[in-house]
């Protein structure tokens, strides 16, 4: 279990890798249309959804400790924070539907928020590996310490 | 504030205090008591501003708040309860009050879920399955956070949880879909008499040239824009629709003009989609005056936007002084009609058409002159004043025309500030202009019923939608999406109102086929100007729109968002 753990939560440091991937795909699309996002929202709203409530349950089948489980969790929590701060950057606009300088502000949080995110994975992933492979007595670890769910 | 950005507020406060139950439950599992008592006061001060804010909804129109005050406010105010009355103890070891803030974030968190992907209406299915998700995440918390959780406890949770879940879902199973009202015995085309205007066109794929590039489009008779169509008041048009190869078929739709049901050119509605190969007649009498145009309706998100539309023009009369079409586009991230200048003589009256064929409002300034808005959709208005410096938006696939005697110094109509027609060189900053409000526009006169047959409600909202392979977040009409809302029954001679409410943070430019609607109120404000008989509206984020129109013309009529690419919101108006 503690190996499904630490490959689940691979997968969802892939997908998030991927889901800047599509963001710049979309970014650079000519001409830009309704479609122009189609695999950002759909890794976004599907595909990173579902890795997460794996990783948390196998963090969870893997007996790991529930300060790892909670910072699990947190990527949903942040992928919904991330949908929500889309669209209400998409809804400020002008009554032409032209960009507002406070939409764009929003806008700015959607990458801020990504960025966070990314990095609870990356965090989620190095506990994971950690549990799988308990450091062997005697020898001193040197790792960068956890700030954890704070 | 207005409604829309009240929505966007209440949910920004929701997140807050969602997240400052969550993260303060998470700070006392960790033992930080500062940061833990912090989000918990941030947490309830959010609870509290939003009280505010869903009272306000509630004021603005119960739809705005339903699932808010009847799944959302018990929901928050059990959290605040429960997290609360143990914050008033606070034990030695703030670990202890970690549960019980978690299971208020939970609660909001749950709430918030059902107002973003289910939203209007509220359902008791929907807010157990949330109260069973809540019970569910609290258990499995205490589970880890607390060394020995009391049997019964779990055991009740576990119940509760699997009771609500199964209840839940059990209400929420939809019953019989209402009947799709995709009737396949089309109508024979009605007799309007010999054709005194024939035209033919061929849709197909087509590279045009749109600012010096090559683009790849679907086209009439080669073109983008297609033909104008132009006839006098009491022609008769044949017009000759024929498919080359677009492989997903094409129809004409005549958008605003109220032709009869069998001509209206829905696929699958009124008539079988044109394949490559087919052609299909289309026949009516033009009776009305007034700007206009077509497009096809057979996968009209793709095949409008790709070229497949043209002007419709009826005038009373032949041409009298100088009559401009401009029919406003995005080709390919292209603006579509090219810039034109074409000098007028000083004195000479001009009629510019004004049509926005795109999927989105654009915003047209007349500089230069003062002008009249003569006609909204083809009617004419009644008692125009002048306008000076004023910008109009059109809404998706609405239509204004704009009178104005030339004057002797050139004059320019901007769309969102690019110039597309003028009668010699000028340029102007309109960006700042105030934009017309129709409904105060032009002299009143009384509305013509004072009682109505029929009332239907239309909640525009958004909501995951779980029939496809992949769940969508699509955007839904009364909580459904096409073909799962229920068509509106009306009799020839009702006079039915509609109600149309946007709860979602996007615009959905309204269209009703085959009928012409009067306005009787935006926002609470009755529409005071010159009786507006509107095809195409905007409900922007939090708009209340009141309308009526007599049913006066039978037949299944789509009524559906004109933003071609929400293709979820198409309901039916169907006479029994």
């Amino acid at each position: 279990m503690r190996k499904a753990f630490v490959v689940v939560s691979t997968l969802l440091l892939v997908a998030f890798v991927l889901q800047f991937v599509f963001a710049a795909v979309g970014a650079f699309t000519k001409p830009a249309g309704e479609g122009t996002y189609v695999l950002h929202s759909v890794t976004g709203t599907v595909v990173i959804p579902v890795l997460t409530l794996l990783t948390v349950l196998f963090a969870a089948l893997a007996k790991a400790p529930g300060r790892l489980i909670g910072l699990a969790f947190l990527p949903l929590g942040l992928v919904v924070l991330q949908a929500l701060i889309a669209m209400l950057a998409n809804a400020s606009t002008d009554a032409a539907g032209v960009s507002t300088p406070f939409g764009l502000a929003i806008a700015g949080l959607h990458a801020l928020n990504g960025i966070i995110a990314v990095h609870v994975v990356v965090a989620v992933l190095q506990a994971a590996r950690k549990l799988a492979h308990p450091a062997p007595a005697g020898v001193t670890e040197v790792t960068v310490p956890q700030r954890g769910l704070a | 504030m207005n409604t829309g950005s009240l929505l966007a507020a209440d949910l920004v406060i929701a997140v807050l205090a969602a997240a400052g139950w969550l993260g303060g439950g998470a700070a006392s599992a960790a033992r930080r008591r500062p940061l833990a008592l912090g989000l918990a006061g941030l947490a309830l001060l959010a609870t509290l501003a939003r009280a505010i804010t869903i009272t306000a909804l509630a004021r603005a129109g119960w739809w705005f708040a339903a699932e808010k005050v009847v799944i959302a406010a018990p929901l928050s105010l059990a959290g605040v309860v429960v997290a609360g009355t143990r914050l008033l103890r606070v034990p030695g070891d703030i670990r202890s009050v970690a549960v019980p803030m978690l299971f208020a974030g939970y609660a909001g968190s749950g709430a918030l879920l059902v107002t973003l992907l289910h939203g209007y209406p509220a359902s008791a299915g929907v807010g157990l399955l949330a109260v069973a998700g809540i019970v569910a995440a609290t258990a499995v918390s205490w589970r880890i956070l607390s060394p020995r959780p009391s049997r019964t406890l779990s055991r009740a949770a576990t119940v509760v949880a699997v009771a609500a879940l199964v209840a839940g879902t059990g209400l929420l199973v939809p019953g019989a879909t209402p009947a799709a009202p995709h009737d396949h015995r089309y109508q024979d085309a009605s007799t309007v008499g010999e054709p005194t205007r024939r035209f033919t066109l061929t849709a197909g794929t087509a590279t045009v040239r749109v600012s010096g590039r090559d683009v790849a489009a679907w086209a009439f008779n080669g073109q983008v824009p297609g033909p104008e169509l132009t006839a006098t008041v009491g022609d008769v048009l044949a017009v000759t629709l024929r498919n080359r190869d677009i492989a997903r078929g094409v129809t004409l739709h005549w958008h605003g003009y109220d032709v009869p049901n069998s001509q209206d050119g829905v696929p699958g509605v009124t008539q079988a989609a044109v394949l490559p190969g087919q052609e299909f007649v289309y026949r009516f009498r033009a009776g009305q005056a007034g700007t206009y145009w077509y497009h096809t309706h057979a996968v009209s998100d793709v095949g409008v936007r790709k070229g497949l539309y043209g002007a419709l023009v009826v005038r009373p009369a032949p041409v009298t002084g100088v009559d401009v079409t401009v029919p406003v586009h995005t080709l390919a991230g292209e603006p579509l009609p090219a810039p034109r200048v074409e000098p007028v003589e000083a004195g000479e009256p001009v009629r510019l058409r004004l049509i926005n064929t795109d999927s989105t409002t654009h915003r047209y300034a007349l500089a230069g002159t003062p002008f009249r808005v003569a006609a909204i959709d083809g009617y004419e208005l009644r008692g125009p004043t002048p306008l000076v410096d004023t910008a109009v938006l059109i809404p998706a696939g609405g239509r204004y025309d704009l009178v104005f005697t030339a004057p002797a110094t050139p004059v320019a109509l901007f769309v969102d500030g690019r110039a597309v027609y003028s009668t010699g060189p000028m340029s102007a900053a309109t960006d700042g202009w105030p934009v017309l409000d129709p409904l105060g526009y032009g002299v009143g006169s009384p509305a013509p019923w004072s009682r109505f047959d029929r009332k239907f409600t239309l909640v525009l909202d958004r909501g995951l939608d779980l029939r496809g392979l992949l769940p969508r977040y699509a955007h839904t009409v009364n909580g459904a999406t096409d073909p799962d809302i229920p068509p509106h029954a009306v009799r020839l001679g009702d006079i039915v109102r509609f109600t149309i409410v946007n709860r979602s943070m996007v615009v959905h430019p309204w269209h009703l086929h085959g009928h012409h609607v009067l306005v009787l109120s935006h926002n609470r404000q009755p529409a005071t100007g010159s009786p507006l008989w509107l095809d195409s509206f905007d409900v922007r984020p939090g708009d209340v729109w009141e309308v009526a129109f007599r049913a006066d013309n039978p037949g299944m009529w789509a009524n559906h968002c004109h933003n071609l690419a929400h293709t979820g919101m198409t309901l039916h108006l169907m006479y029994s």
